[in-house]
């Protein structure tokens, strides 16, 4: 017996009997398998699109063996060439390349002013209303991101697409096309609606610096403005430098605003190119231009989590003190407050007031024209695609119907792989499947849904071995649907299950429940509530999807979203108006009814 | 009821280190074991191991005569098989259920009919004084409460091998004592085998028939509580076990003051190895006039602190500083100078080992008493 000289561990068993020891426990527990099903799912469902798209970029498609003078299916770097070199490149790539960028910079900034300057409105200032205030700045987020664009044309659009024309146009006023379409209408209605985005991010770390590190700078006599600059500023980066990358990263993916604002004048950017080659069929370009998409996402992101670590150092904990010591506003706080009101006024009431009065009015806004025929009428002259309002015939409501369920499965199926990911992650019996689990998981947080939804296509749309051609079919975009919501379940449902821990279910083991009883009796009744949010979150960000719906869905099953954006391609504005509305109000409801009833903040469930 | 047997079992979570090394260890049947230890010493591990939730890196775990672990023959039986009771440290109740339905859970699984069901799961909540709340639901009890609810949903399914990992640590001191007692009962009436973690050693020396002190993943000692006290294997378990804790004099190679008093003094009594330590317990370090064969000194008194029944004195000997505990009142005041003196020393090797005595029949038990090698 000694204490002082440490006893050496036992000789490990020879390897094949721990093998064999390993086997018997893994037959007793299911976890191991789980994780490796769910291992195998994850790597086909996540993993191999995009390995897929990546190699369609370099191989030669059907159809292009006369053009590059190489056989289908051989290696090449004729998309490369076409997409970077060619004549045509300046067409396919280099322009929306740089109009991207113009719109990613131009929202950014707009979104960085308009949210940071709110923040700090709401989050230090003695503003009258702020509580009122931080609430109501956040709904343009709770929109679907083109209402604003709907909204836009139905005041500014002319008679360049044909159709209806806006409420201005119609009022004699000529509206060039500069500000009908391109650079700035999108800037400017996705920078109305990623403001929030800023505001969150950067009013949670307004909220945690802590005042007294701005006070002793004031007390060592340093005037309020080089204390802002010195003290507050710095503090704010790492804040600030995600919401920026983080916004060039929504803004990079986005396809709704720039299709209605951009294409009726040829303005275009990455999103909408890539769709555009994927419905002319040219499969390599298409290829090349989602796989920059999905490197430029990934930069992004990564640029993020570095900065972020760097900024580490920075985190003060914040001090009790940082919500009560407010900058009083003195004489000026009625000019502020008319400020937020007034941005409340142009991002929500303005818009959605614009696209309901479009929806009861025949000429633009004119309530001269007061009609309810675009809602209830049973025949709309005129309309051919649509001819009865949007309430009547069969068309909304399948749409709604399809919406329904296509994303609520999607939903469902994204909640309960997250919980199973957690579970995994949390039991702990495989390590290094649960270490896979989590970052795969994460990769399509990487990558932005459209250039996602194109590398599904690339693995989907031909029949692969004893998988048949899913192209067109709901289950494919219910598949895409619940793998690009993957990043915001599984995380959820990893903090949901490291919560709970592990011994309610070892307590249940040891009374002798099987593994079907604990989870039937133990898991999932405990999880009830993260299941029901983790359905809820991806379902009201589901419902706003545009982007990965039009890239899937073939004109057979419409999804409320691509109804409205069929409408806005007929030139039907009122009725597409109308089919937005909807959606706003839903997605809208639900978000806010979920933040009351679960207390979740939209920030855990900023997917959308 | 049955032993549980641990031969040569490991446990390491990966990486270099092992949570247990090489325990040898038998529960005998129908026995309360105390598994006493600092924290991170690997109690919770070994519990766990016992009760199939976690697998051990090497070894053989067998209750009676069915193996229930063998990396080395490849067998392993999952833990709802095992039929054990477990208390968990943080209780582990289920937030959804409610007390009464914790408590039944066992039996539904069992398969026990509703009635039994019900009229079990209530005496069960009754031992533990807890059948009051029994439609409330977990969060809705204290940590008190909801340890006891731990205890019954575990003695709810009868089980002959029972574990329990500090199961009265967040209990207060009167409920402690009651439970304690009722623990002790219970292990009486049932005969059941109990595996008892603590860290709390006045808790072992009063419940358990054994006691095996861990220490790094090591096993100490296993011994019965009074041998274990009266014979601690080593320094560790000498300073570990008592309190206050032992005093431990290190007699260098060139000792002074009173490491050389006490030197000189065990050398007197011939024993075989110089010892590298000398050990006394403050109970046996007494003040007044002493006997012929004892150990004594002068000593200065520097502080009294009465305790109710008993005594602690701070003395100042050759310029080292000991603690006397005295169960009858002391009269000293700080200043005064008195001898103080002891017959009971505890000597220890340079590897901290215990020197037997070579002729004291006080410690001819001492190959019982000390495990392991
Ligand atoms: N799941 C785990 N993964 C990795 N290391 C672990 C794990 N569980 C325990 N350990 C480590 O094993 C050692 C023993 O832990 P154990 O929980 O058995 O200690 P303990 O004696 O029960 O302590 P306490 O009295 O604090 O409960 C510790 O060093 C601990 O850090
Ligand atoms: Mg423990």
């Amino acid at each position: 017996m000694a204490v002082l000289t440490k006893t050496e561990p036992p000789p490990a068993p020879p390897r094949r009997r721990r093998l064999v020891y390993r086997l018997r426990v893994l037959r007793h527990d299911p976890t191991a398998a789980l994780g490796l099903i769910l291992v195998i799912l994850l790597a086909y469902l996540v993993v191999a699109p995009l390995v897929a798209v990546i190699s369609d970029a370099f191989r030669l498609q059907y159809g292009d063996d006369v053009h590059a003078g190489q056989r289908a299916g051989e290696w090449t770097g004729y998309y490369l060439w076409r997409v970077f070199r060619s004549q045509i490149s300046g067409l396919l790539f280099w322009e929306p390349l740089l109009n991207t960028l113009v719109v990613a910079v131009g929202t950014t900034l707009f979104a960085l002013i308009l949210g940071g300057g709110m923040a700090w409105l709401v989050t230090r200032t003695n503003v009258p209303g702020r509580k009122w205030l931080a609430g109501a700045l956040v709904v343009p987020y709770m929109l679907p991101s083109w209402t604003f664009s709907l909204a836009w044309l139905s005041l500014f659009k002319n008679e360049r697409a044909g159709g209806q024309v806006g409420f201005l146009q119609a009022q004699g006023v000529h509206t060039p096309d500069w500000l009908a379409y391109g650079a700035l209408p999108i800037i400017v209605t996705l920078g109305l609606h990623y403001y929030p985005f800023v505001l969150l991010l950067v009013g949670n770390a307004l909220r945690r610096i802590d005042v007294q590190l701005e006070d002793s700078a004031r007390v060592l006599g340093a005037p309020r403005r080089v204390v802002i600059r010195r003290i507050v500023v710095p503090l704010m980066l790492p804040a600030l430098s995600s919401a920026v990358l983080l916004v060039i990263g929504r803004v990079l993916g986005t396809f709704g605003t720039p299709y209605v604002l951009g294409l009726p004048a040829d303005y275009r950017v990455l999103s909408t190119g890539l769709f555009q080659s994927i419905r002319d069929r040219s499969t390599g370009v298409a290829s090349v231009i989602a796989t920059v998409i999905v490197v430029i996402g990934v930069l992004i992101v990564f640029t993020d989590m570095r900065l972020m670590k760097e900024h580490r150092r920075f985190v003060t904990v914040g001090g009790k003190g940082a919500m009560d010591r407010l900058s009083d506003l003195r004489g000026r706080r009625w000019l502020a407050f008319a400020l937020g009101l007034l941005v409340f006024t142009v991002s929500v009431l303005v818009p959605v007031l614009t696209l309901l009065l479009s929806t009861v009015t025949r000429t633009p806004l004119d309530l001269s024209t007061f009609t309810l025929d675009y809602w209830f009428a049973e025949r709309l002259p005129g309309a051919v695609g649509f001819p009865h309002g949007v309430l009547r015939g069969s068309e909304l409501w399948e749409a709604a119907w399809n919406s329904l369920r296509v994303v609520g499965l999607a939903s469902l199926v994204c909640a309960v792989a997250g919980l199973l990911i957690g579970y995994v992650v949390v039991r702990g019996t495989a390590p290094r499947i649960a270490g896979f689990l989590r970052q795969v998981s994460f990769l399509p947080y990487l990558v932005p849904g459209i250039a996602f939804a194109a590398a599904s296509l690339s693995l989907f749309a031909v029949a692969r071995g004893p998988v048949p051609a899913l192209y067109g079919t709901t289950f494919l975009l219910i598949l895409v649907m619940a793998v690009t919501h993957l990043p915001y379940s599984s995380r959820s449902g990893i903090a949901a299950m490291t919560q709970l821990g592990r011994e309610p279910e070892e307590a249940a083991q040891i009374a002798g429940a099987s593994w079907w009883q604990r989870m039937r009796r133990i898991i999932f009744p405990i999880q009830k509530g993260a299941l029901v949010t983790g359905i809820v979150l991806p379902f009201i960000s589901g419902l706003k999807e545009l982007s990965i719906v039009i890239m899937l869905t073939t004109t057979g099953t419409q999804l409320l979203t691509t109804l409205s954006i069929g409408l806005v391609d007929y030139g039907y504005t009122q009725l597409a108006n109308a089919v937005v509305l909807m959606i706003a109000l839903v997605s809208f409801t639900m978000t806010y009814l979920t933040q009351r009833l679960t207390n979740s903040s939209l920030a855990s469930g900023l997917g959308g | 009821m049955p032993a549980i047997t641990l031969r040569g079992v490991a446990k390491s979570y990966g990486g270099g280190d092992y949570a247990v090394k090489n325990l040898d260890l038998t529960v005998p049947d129908g026995a309360f074991m105390c598994l006493l230890g600092p924290s991170g010493c690997g109690k919770t591990t070994t519990l766990r191991m016992i009760a199939g939730l976690e697998q051990p890196t090497a070894g053989t775990i067998a209750v009676g005569d069915r193996v229930l672990d063998s990396v080395e023959g490849g067998l392993y039986v999952p833990p709802e098989k095992r039929g054990m009771g477990l208390v968990f440290q943080n209780y582990a109740l289920w937030p959804h259920l409610s007390i009464r339905e914790n408590v039944e859970f066992g039996l539904r699984m069992r398969k026990v009919p509703a009635a039994e069901r019900r009229s079990r799961a209530e005496a069960a909540l009754r031992m533990v004084h807890v059948d009051a709340a029994m439609d409330r639901y977990p969060s809705q009890l204290s940590g008190g409460q909801q340890q006891r609810v731990a205890l019954a949903r575990m003695l709810a399914v009868n089980p002959s091998v029972l574990l329990l990992d500090e199961p009265l640590s967040n209990l207060d001191a009167r409920l402690r004592l009651e439970m304690r007692a009722e623990l002790k009962r219970i292990h009486e009436e049932s005969g059941a085998t109990i595996v008892f973690v603590t860290h709390d050693q006045l808790e072992a020396l009063t419940m358990a028939t054994d006691i095996a002190v861990m220490n790094d993943g090591e096993l100490q000692q296993l011994a019965a509580p009074m041998d274990m006290y009266a014979r601690p294997a080593n320094r560790f378990v000498a300073e570990f076990v008592g309190s206050p804790p032992m005093a431990i004099i290190d007699v260098g190679p060139s000792p002074t003051g009173l490491a050389a008093s006490l030197l000189r003094f065990t050398e007197a009594r011939s024993t075989r190895v110089p010892p590298a330590a000398v050990g006394i317990r403050p109970e046996a370090l007494r003040l007044g006039a002493p006997p012929a064969s004892a150990w004594h000194e002068e000593a200065l008194v520097e502080a009294v602190l009465p305790a109710g029944s008993s005594w602690t004195v701070r003395l100042r000997v050759l310029d080292t500083e000991m603690y006397a505990l005295s169960y009858t009142p002391v009269q000293a005041v700080p200043g005064d100078v008195l001898t103080c003196w002891t017959e009971e020393m505890h000597l220890f090797d340079a590897d901290g080992v215990r020197i037997p005595a070579e002729d004291s029949s006080a410690d001819s038990s001492e190959d019982r008493v000390e495990a392991g090698a």
